[in-house]
């Protein structure tokens, strides 16, 4: 299975936001750092003399909570506030030593499948376009 | 004599403001989904993303819809945002090795690690207009796409790879020009410090990954084409997405989210200085956000050339091409003729009468002046 944050990042938000405002009834929630865009900067380098550059700057959104007093920080590309919340729940849920952590494995785990399911049909598509030119003189 | 502002006009400004936005929705059509400009005109949000040096697909969309798709206007307003907004985060180094290949070709050798992939181009079409897009519907899009990955058995799909980089074959031979110890390999970033020349390759690199296509194109085809000496081979060229990680206050490394760059390394000759020395390859590199094959070709031949600094080639001056070739400052600086210099011309027609009129080499030729322009 993908690591959490790339899960959250990656499946589709409505399943996850469902599944986050179930566990929300089960806790204290406390909003630190409401969800606000924010930039940040992407650093590069070539890829022969590993010279590092700045490639240029990428919309990022951030959030930060506490659930009961553990802090849940959530970062994501793009607009998302929503995301990004979600993102900073989970975060602080998976670093609580008391809960039953099955739900959250379950969840992960399936959407770990889909993203990676997604992933290989459009990588699938790409691989059709693979070509082997021949030169005029091969036959 | 310096630029005299003008004031007044805030109503007539207004107005036009609104006459703009009159005539882009006159005919009351149905206005354009975000989605649909970010997923249908693909390449344009591209284009105003890494002309604007900001990776937010979304908003480049709506720049391009508030621009009534003008790329140069759209990668305007996405800069001009970015600038309203704090940058929180420095991400770790991207890994163009560890990219999920959409695309990948080389021009220089037939048999690359992994193969040939085409991805989505229009390379080997002809450029014949479609006609039927004129009457494409929901109907016609859901037929192509059943169609399309009808082939698909997603009970066996293909695992996902990495490929090694095709430039490692030179390296690997030792056939490439080893690294200069003297080059100044400080990492600037020209967003924070005004670029200085000579500049390094890290703010040379930054520069050319957020300048105007049209721009680098125009400067790397005249090195091409005998203004200067580069006309390389496409080493490698890939389009893809790469991943994004921060570290985040805590100081833990965290995965915010993946990126699409094109990347594009281009060799050429070394120049020999010396007949004893062995010869060699030099690679030039380019890296935009978005799919870009033009810019990041482009963005090679002149990484190479401003290597060799040359008075005498454009491509080879550092200050020729960065200034020239960034696409805002360019078009902010031409569109400024537009404004009013009243005071500024009626001065130097002032001199230029004043002058006729004291040229004692043509007593015939008295200049008259029109009524209508003898108030400034």
């Amino acid at each position: 299975m993908q690591d959490q944050d790339y899960i959250l990042c990656e499946c589709e938000l409505q399943p996850l936001e469902d599944f986050v405002v179930a566990l929300e009834e089960t806790v204290e929630l406390k909003l630190v750092k409401e969800p606000a865009i924010c930039m940040t900067m992407v650093q590069a380098e070539d890829s022969v003399e590993f010279q590092p550059f700045y490639l240029g700057e990428a919309l990022t959104t951030e959030c930060e909570l506490l659930v009961n007093g553990i802090r849940g920080i959530g970062i994501c590309l793009g607009d998302e506030p929503v995301r990004a919340y979600c993102i900073a729940f989970m975060d602080a849920y998976t670093q609580m030593k008391d809960v039953d952590m099955q739900p959250v494995i379950d969840f992960l785990g399936k959407q770990s499948e889909i993203i990676e399911h997604n992933a290989k049909v459009e990588n699938n598509l790409i691989l059709r376009t693979k070509v082997d030119f021949k030169l005029m003189e091969q036959d | 004599m310096g630029y005299v502002a003008v004031k007044g006009g805030t109503d007539a400004i207004h107005n036009s403001q609104q006459l703009v936005e009159f005539y882009r929705l006159k005919d009351a059509t149905t206005p354009l989904d975000i989605k649909q400009i970010r997923s249908q005109m693909r390449m344009a949000v591209d284009k105003v993303m890494g002309e604007g040096g900001v990776y937010a697909p979304e908003y480049a969309a709506i720049a391009l819809k508030q621009a009534e798709g003008e790329v140069f206007e759209a990668a305007f307003i996405l800069r001009a945002f970015r600038a309203t907004l704090q940058r929180k985060y420095y991400s770790e180094t991207i890994n163009t090795r560890e990219m999920f290949v959409k695309r990948k070709i080389s021009a220089s050798f037939r048999e690359i690690p992994g193969g040939q992939i085409l991805g989505p181009t229009r390379d080997y079409t002809q450029r014949i207009l479609d006609t039927t897009k004129a009457f494409e519907d929901q109907e016609a899009i859901q037929k192509f796409l059943t169609e399309f990955t009808k082939g698909i058995k997603t009970d066996n799909l293909a695992e996902i790879t990495t490929f090694a980089k095709v430039i490692d074959l030179l390296k690997n031979e030792g056939l490439l020009k080893p690294i200069d110890p003297t080059e100044d390999r400080i990492l600037k970033d020209i967003t924070r410090e005004a670029i200085k020349f000579p500049a390094p390759r890290s703010a040379r690199l930054q520069m050319l990954a957020r300048a105007e296509t049209g721009g680098l194109m125009a400067l790397g085809y005249a090195s091409m084409r005998g203004f200067g000496s580069v006309h390389p081979t496409v080493g490698e060229l890939r389009y893809g997405t790469v991943q994004v990680k921060v570290k985040d206050a805590t100081g833990r490394s965290r995965y915010i989210g993946k990126i699409e760059v094109t990347e594009a390394e281009t060799i050429s000759t070394g120049k020999r200085v010396k007949k004893k020395v062995p010869p060699f390859y030099t690679i030039g590199y380019g890296l935009c956000f978005g799919q870009n094959d033009t810019k990041v070709i482009c963005m090679g031949i002149l990484d190479t050339a401003m290597r060799t600094p040359d008075v005498n080639s454009p491509a080879n001056d550092q200050e020729f091409v960065l200034y020239h070739t960034e696409g805002i400052e360019s078009m902010g600086f031409v569109n400024h003729l537009k404004l009013p210099h009243y005071v500024t011309f009626q001065s130097g027609l002032k001199n230029t009468r004043a002058a006729i009129e004291r040229s004692a080499e043509k007593p015939t030729g008295q200049a008259i002046q029109s009524p209508q322009l003898q108030t400034v």
